[in-house]
């Protein structure tokens, strides 16, 4: 078969990915502390990698779209994850908590 | 089984395995560690995607700086560490997600690359299935050609390309510039206030003592000028 490359066809990749990006979806949606649903996001950004980075094997090894594309997904990631912990720290200064649901002052 | 397909497994158990005990587990350092396995795994799957590249620079920034950043924050955020794992809407988010989950599976999954839609007749009408597979409306097939030796060169030519993705790349570079200084600014925002806060509780607390020394007499906190008449007394 043409799609199978390493012995390993292309949806397992997909359903791996699937997989992952609904538990960070639970994740995000279901915690209670702010830290734990920014792991859940991180976990769906590394599922999109993963489907781009499959894609990119399958489909179009010689071009760069892909490798671009998760590269800045990348970047975006490790960006995110910075503001994010920096602002979880700083509500955690005032508040004594990281608990999304007390998040709800404008100005504290 | 080749030793690829028993090799993705393993990492597949592992990696699904781990995100599960991540989501789901009451206390948040383990998670976190958990969350390294994750990424571990991930870079595991870049291997099998023929993508060096990409596995190292997985362990490189998602490791070794997003997860260190993520246990930092747990660490400074003690006594958060033991949580309650759920809150009031964690059954409808596993439905959600589940639910989620199916739709991608029949849109993009197995069923869809092996099943011929045409012949159900709700989801004939939901999905156009043709030889010829198609995403939304694009065509699509396999390329079956290996990843050229030369991946990583061309990657860094196109990424300064002016015809390819210069531009894209200045601007991530300048978003990281900005969120670097933003992460600094508001890590470091509150802190003249907490130091007042600080000031005041302490000033209370002296208060209170004098207070205390005293006796009983004036039950209610001093104002400021007594806590100042109370320390001149001590000396």
């Amino acid at each position: 078969m043409q799609n199978v490359i390493n012995g390993i066809p292309l949806w397992w990749y997909l359903f791996v990915a699937a997989a992952l990006f609904c538990i960070g979806l639970y994740g995000v949606l279901a915690r209670k502390n702010a830290i734990a649903m920014l792991m859940g996001v991180e976990l769906m950004l590394n599922s999109v990698n993963l489907n781009l980075l499959a894609f990119w094997r399958y489909l179009a090894p010689g071009s760069q779209a892909g490798l671009a594309f998760a590269a800045f997904i990348f970047v975006v990631a490790a960006a995110e994850t910075a503001v994010g912990l920096a602002l979880i720290i700083s509500a955690y200064r005032s508040l004594r908590s990281v608990d999304p649901e007390k998040l709800d002052q404008l100005k504290f | 089984m080749t030793i690829q397909q028993v090799v993705f497994a393993v990492l597949a158990v592992a990696v699904i395995g781990a995100a599960l005990f991540v989501v789901t587990t009451g206390n948040l350092f383990r998670g976190a560690l958990m969350l390294i396995l994750v990424f571990f795994g991930m870079a595991g799957f870049y291997v099998l995607l023929d993508n060096g590249l990409f596995a190292v620079a997985q362990v490189m920034i998602y490791i070794g700086a997003i997860s260190i950043l993520i246990i930092f924050a747990v660490m400074l955020t003690r006594g958060m560490q033991a949580m309650i794992p759920r809150n009031a809407q964690a059954t409808g988010a596993a439905v959600a997600a589940a639910a989620l989950f199916v739709a991608i599976f029949l849109a993009f999954g197995p069923l869809r690359l092996t099943v011929d839609f045409s012949a159900v007749p709700v989801l004939s009408a939901l999905f156009r299935t043709e030889t010829a597979r198609t995403l939304g409306d694009v065509p699509w097939q396999y390329a079956n050609q290996p990843v050229p030796e030369t991946y990583i060169a061309d990657f860094g030519r196109a990424l300064v390309n002016i015809n390819q993705y210069l531009l894209p790349f200045l601007l991530i570079a300048f978003l990281v510039d900005a969120v670097l200084a933003g992460a600094v600014h508001l890590a470091r925002q509150r802190k003249p206030a907490e130091l007042i806060a600080e000031r005041r509780e302490i000033a209370e607390e002296e208060a209170e003592e004098a207070a205390a020394l005293r006796g009983a007499a004036s039950p209610e906190p001093l104002p400021q000028g007594a806590m100042a008449a109370t320390t001149t007394q001590d000396h």
